[in-house]
């Protein structure tokens, strides 16, 4: 059993790489500069524009190559500071993680006692219902201007952009499992005339837990989302910011590395919920 | 009148609104301490509420319960209940199960004490290597042991059981039902357990009592098990001489009486208070002495 | 005609060599003596030291031999017994110590924002005393929102965006006020390269167009060009507001047709083969304003010592890039990655008006942009008359007021006179636009003469 386990896992890891290979190769080629027509053009015209320009052509994909040396680059120095503007990439991650731990915490802080006492109340469920429901769908960069309007701090608006946008998952999903905890468990309570908090604590919360966690870490991806998109309309700081500042500057090598960490990044928080999720699931 | 230990006394429940018929009405019936009371009705008529009624997890639409000359108002850790689906905490082990029970009988024990107290349940219930599985990798046989270990262990003054054995497959109902038989032997519990089964309530029972169809079921009657505790096995029971006249009985009602006892109201008329008693173990072996009520044909 | 190559222009503070004779600017040794001094007062009594042995031996190789001679603080005594050095440091301290010194300025990367940018890296903001840190941002809204949230203590703006903020066009009426221009001209028409025969807004029918935002010379002057030649800029092309770097990613991947848009990403089109420059705004309307400095009028009233300061570091750092020969520098400076963010090569073709076309021509015209603080109330009334004639404001309008209240050119005066450039006679400046005289006492005369307009 087990060796037919690992044989499956060691052809689908070389499946994986030849995938990988196999993308990067076609990307690789298309991307090569077009070979022009080679129109021919005044040397001292070809000295002010980019290459593919002085041969009448576009400036072309960068190649993974490109991309490669552009993520080494950031990598081999991830935390230099050359100015307001222009600091390392560790640096701008370190301030993204930040701002969505600062507002995930905080919704976290927010959506599990709220969601369970909605939960435990079906009037409080059914009256706080339509402003979830209308609320919940909202964009995040909606909320930006309003936030930045009324807070009038993109920092503290930036995380205030995280909060309500990652609270919804928590609090519905704290709400529902609480509301759907077992009829017989809270029976077993009562017959055991436990009281309010050790029944919170000891069988709702528990019994809920795997479903607020499926609501945290949907959260947790929706803040890396958000902050992502909020960092580059706010700017100043951050893995959003980063890959704006490159945006304004075209450089797609660099907004490819940028996204490569994001994606990392974002892959990195979600399995640590999920590893908390398997300690707090139980099977029925 | 001396009232027994559980006295149920013109117990009635509806649901919904006012213009549903009740589930069951004017339900008078009491269990003495130290005895075993099985209730036998067909499925629906109401057993499982009135199982929750007396362990205060429902509220009767009128009428009440008195335990020990008081009225019951909710739950209590002198009433142990064991589920029909046995409840136990999923994220819990076996001994974190029982534990749990035990702390909260005793919030001021020790953690030592707590789990001492809880590993001689598990014993009991001879799950003695099973102490750290979780439910899930249990049976379900296994999982209704943690089910009664976890009700005895907060040493209540009665068991309530609802169809404790019902899921589970013969063999294992068997053992289980002779680790009931034995437990309460030892340990003098008063017991009030539902069941659908026949055998089981002659096995089990003391006294049983027959429920008819809702809606609007009552209590038909009360048969007594005049068969010895000590003379009860599981093994030789249909050996005994009374067996077949209480079987039959039962049998009779369950399949004829329960759904037509207005008529037999019309005809002999019915104290809902005082349901006739009967004891048709006894007719068996001496014909003279109990009067099986008239068949009525169909 | 921009005022720094007024004949005045000779008597210019900076010499880009520092009076102590080290081989460094006089702002580096002014941060080196800020930071051995251990107080405040020590360091102004250092600048006024410095200020006054520079008056007394005009000439570096003089002052360096005396101060070799005798030593600097026998030098500094000799010095004060001919010339009062208390009362002089004194004076400049009451007058000039700000009330804020750490500041946050805001800045779209773009050619626009020039002084406002090399004011940091070529020292003109420690030159006056003031730690400001100059923040990128993302867009004209951002930078509205964070300069009304008081986040940003000045702000690089469109000049257009004081008016409408002062005026409540958009947002809620904030007074603002617009005390320098940036930079005038250097913007330019671009278009995807494959309109290359279609060069007369004629054949522009149906052409998708980018400006800015909504509130921008850029709209204004798209608008009066295609109307100019008879297009109905709402009816026979269409204008979106894109962010300036998303406009060469459109135009690559044929979203829009062309833009009017700020530079470097005109030429920047050019350099990635994408477009080609089809007319540079300057042939609309040579000398119109652009970009602006902006702050609100509490600030003022808060610091006004800072926004002197402030202002002063602006107009001088305007003047340094309105000198052709210190272009080349100030693309070098502000290329890096802290600051626009732009390959070198297409800053310099900007700032120095040496460019590739996108056509294959390389074209001169070292006015291309250009830098001249003066904010003309003339440019406020144009821009109020456009408003109104696009509909984005009705009714009657107070042109003069607005105007006088948001372009404080009295206060761009009097800062010029201190810090020794002659400003202009506000009263003489004549506009043409496409060859229309623009007369600024006649606002709804000129509005009413366009035969294309929404009011
Ligand atoms: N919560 C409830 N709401 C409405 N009807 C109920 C509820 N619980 C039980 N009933 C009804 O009451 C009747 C008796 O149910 P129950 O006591 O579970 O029967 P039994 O245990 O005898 O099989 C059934 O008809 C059932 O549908
Ligand atoms: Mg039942």
């Amino acid at each position: 059993m087990a060796t037919l386990k690992e044989s499956l896992a060691l052809k689908s890891a070389l499946l994986s790489v030849l995938l990988l290979a196999v993308f990067l190769g076609l990307w690789q080629l298309a991307a090569q500069p077009a070979a022009s027509g080679g129109t021919i053009v005044d040397p001292e015209y070809a000295k002010l524009v980019g290459q593919a320009a002085a041969t009448g052509s576009k400036t072309p994909m960068p190649t993974p190559a490109d991309i490669g040396v552009a993520l080494w680059k950031h990598l081999s120095d991830p935390f230099y500071v050359r100015g307001t503007n222009d600091k390392g990439i560790g640096i701008q991650l370190a301030w993204s993680i930040g701002r969505v731990l600062a507002g995930y915490l905080l919704a976290a802080a927010v959506a599990i006692p709220l969601g369970f006492l909605i939960g435990m109340s079906p009037l409080v469920y059914r009256a706080l219902d339509p402003f979830i429901q209308v609320l919940k769908p909202v964009s995040p960069l909606a909320w930006m201007p309003l936030a930045l309007y009324t807070i009038k701090d993109s920092q503290i608006s930036s995380i205030f952009v995280i909060f309500i946008c990652s609270i919804w998952p928590m609090l519905i999903n704290t709400a529902f499992g609480v509301a759907s905890v077992r009829r017989e468990w809270l029976n077993v309570a009562r017959t055991l005339e436990v009281g309010p908090f050790r029944k919170a604590f000891r069988v709702i919360l528990p019994a809920a837990a795997p479903t607020i966690m499926t609501g945290m870490r949907i959260s947790i991806g929706i803040a890396w989302l958000v902050i992502v998109a909020a960092e580059m309309l706010v700017g100043g700081t951050g893995i959003g910011y980063f890959v704006w500042n490159e945006w304004n500057n075209l450089s797609i090598a660099n907004i490819v590395s940028a996204i490569l960490l994001i994606g990392l990044v974002g892959l990195v928080l979600d399995q640590m919920l999920a590893r908390i999720a398997r300690l707090v699931t139980y099977p029925e | 009148m001396e009232r027994a230990m559980i006295s149920v006394e013109g117990l009635a429940r509806r649901f919904g609104d006012h213009g549903q018929p009740a589930v069951f009405e004017d339900v008078w019936f009491g269990v003495e301490k130290g005895e075993f009371v099985c209730l036998i009705g067909h499925s629906g008529c109401g057993k499982t509420t009135i199982l929750n009624v007396l362990a205060g997890l429902d509220r009767p639409s009128g009428g009440t319960v008195i335990v020990d000359n008081r009225e019951i108002d909710g739950p209590s850790l002198d009433r142990a209940v064991i589920f029909q689906s046995h409840a136990l905490l999923p994220w819990l082990s076996v001994l974190g199960n029982i534990a749990f029970a035990v702390s909260s009988r005793w919030p001021r024990w020790p953690r030592a004490k707590v789990r001492e107290h809880a590993l001689r349940f598990i014993e009991l219930v001879g799950l003695k290597g099973a102490a750290d599985k979780r439910p899930a990798e249990l049976s379900g046989g296994m999982k209704q042991r943690v089910g009664i270990a976890r009700a005895l262990s907060i040493e209540p003054k009665m068991l309530l059981m609802d169809e404790p054995f019902s899921a589970l497959d013969a063999l294992t109902r068997g053992m289980l039902q002779d680790e009931v038989l034995r437990i309460c032997a030892e340990t003098q519990q008063t017991v009030f357990m539902i069941t659908h089964d026949v055998d089981e309530a002659i096995l089990l029972a003391d006294r049983i009592v027959l429920m008819t169809n809702g809606p609007g079921a009552c209590i038909a009657e009360f048969v007594v098990n005049t068969m010895p505790r000590a003379e009860r096995q599981r093994n030789g029971l249909h050996r005994h001489p009374q067996y077949y006249a209480i079987r039959n009985h039962l049998v009779e009602f369950l399949v004829n009486r329960s759904r037509a006892f207005d008529r037999e109201i019309a005809e002999h008329g019915y104290d809902s208070r005082r349901p006739r008693t009967v004891r048709p173990g006894l007719a068996a072996i001496n014909p003279a002495a109990e009067v099986v009520p008239l068949r009525h044909a169909n | 005609m921009t005022m720094f190559t007024d004949p005045f222009d000779a008597k210019t503070l900076l010499s880009r060599r520092c009076a102590c004779g080290g081989n460094h600017t006089p702002e580096q040794h002014l941060e080196a003596t800020r930071v051995a001094a251990s107080t405040e007062e020590s360091w102004w009594t250092r600048v006024v030291d410095a200020a006054v042995l520079r008056a007394v031996f005009p000439h570096d190789a003089q002052r360096r031999l005396f101060l070799r001679t005798v030593g600097a603080s026998t030098a500094m005594a000799a010095i004060s017994t001919v010339f009062p050095l208390a009362i002089a440091r004194e004076a400049f301290a009451q007058g000039g110590a700000p009330e804020k010194r750490d500041l946050k300025v805001g800045f779209i990367p773009i050619t626009c924002a020039t002084p406002i940018i090399m004011a940091h890296p070529m020292g003109f903001y420690s030159k006056h005393g003031l730690n400001v840190e100059v923040v990128k941002t993302a867009g004209w809204a951002v930078i509205r929102d964070k300069a009304l949230n008081k986040e940003y203590d000045a702000a690089h703006m469109l000049a257009p965006m004081p008016i409408a903020i002062s005026i409540g066009a958009g947002s809620n009426p904030i007074p603002f006020a617009m005390p320098a221009i940036e930079n005038i001209n250097g913007q330019a028409i671009t278009l995807a390269s494959k309109h290359k025969d279609k060069r007369s807004p004629k054949d522009w029918k149906g052409f998708r167009f980018a400006v800015p935002f909504d509130y921008s010379m850029h709209n204004y002057l798209l608008r009066y060009y295609v109307a100019e030649h008879g297009l109905d800029p709402d009816k026979d092309i269409q204008i979106r507001s894109v962010p300036p770097p998303e406009m060469v990613a459109n135009l690559r991947a044929d979203n829009i047709d062309g833009f009017l848009g700020p530079d470097p990403f005109n030429q920047r089109a050019v350099f990635d083969g994408v477009g080609f420059i089809h007319l540079l705004t300057k042939e609309l309307w040579d000398g119109h304003p652009c970009c602006a400095f902006a702050v609100s009028k509490e600030f003022i009233a808060q610091n006004p010592n800072t926004y002197r300061a402030l202002l002063k570091a602006i107009i001088e750092a305007t003047a340094f890039a309105s000198k052709a020969d210190n272009r080349k520098e100030i693309a070098k400076a502000i290329a890096p990655q802290n600051y626009l963010n732009q390959p070198e090569i297409v800053l310099e073709q900007i700032l120095t008006g040496t460019y590739a076309d996108g056509l294959g021509a390389v074209k001169r015209d070292p006015k291309r942009i250009d830098f001249d603080p003066f904010p003309w109330p003339q440019f406020a009334i144009w821009i109020l008359t456009q408003m109104k004639r696009w509909g984005q404001i009705k009714g009657d309008v107070d042109y003069a007021k607005i105007a006088a209240d948001v372009y404080l050119a009295t206060d761009t005066v009097q800062l010029m006179k201190e810090a020794g450039f002659t400003p202009p006679d506000p009263t003489r400046k004549t506009i043409v636009i496409m060859g229309k005289p623009f007369d600024a006492s006649k606002p709804e005369a000129y509005l009413q003469s366009f035969a294309i307009r929404r009011s």
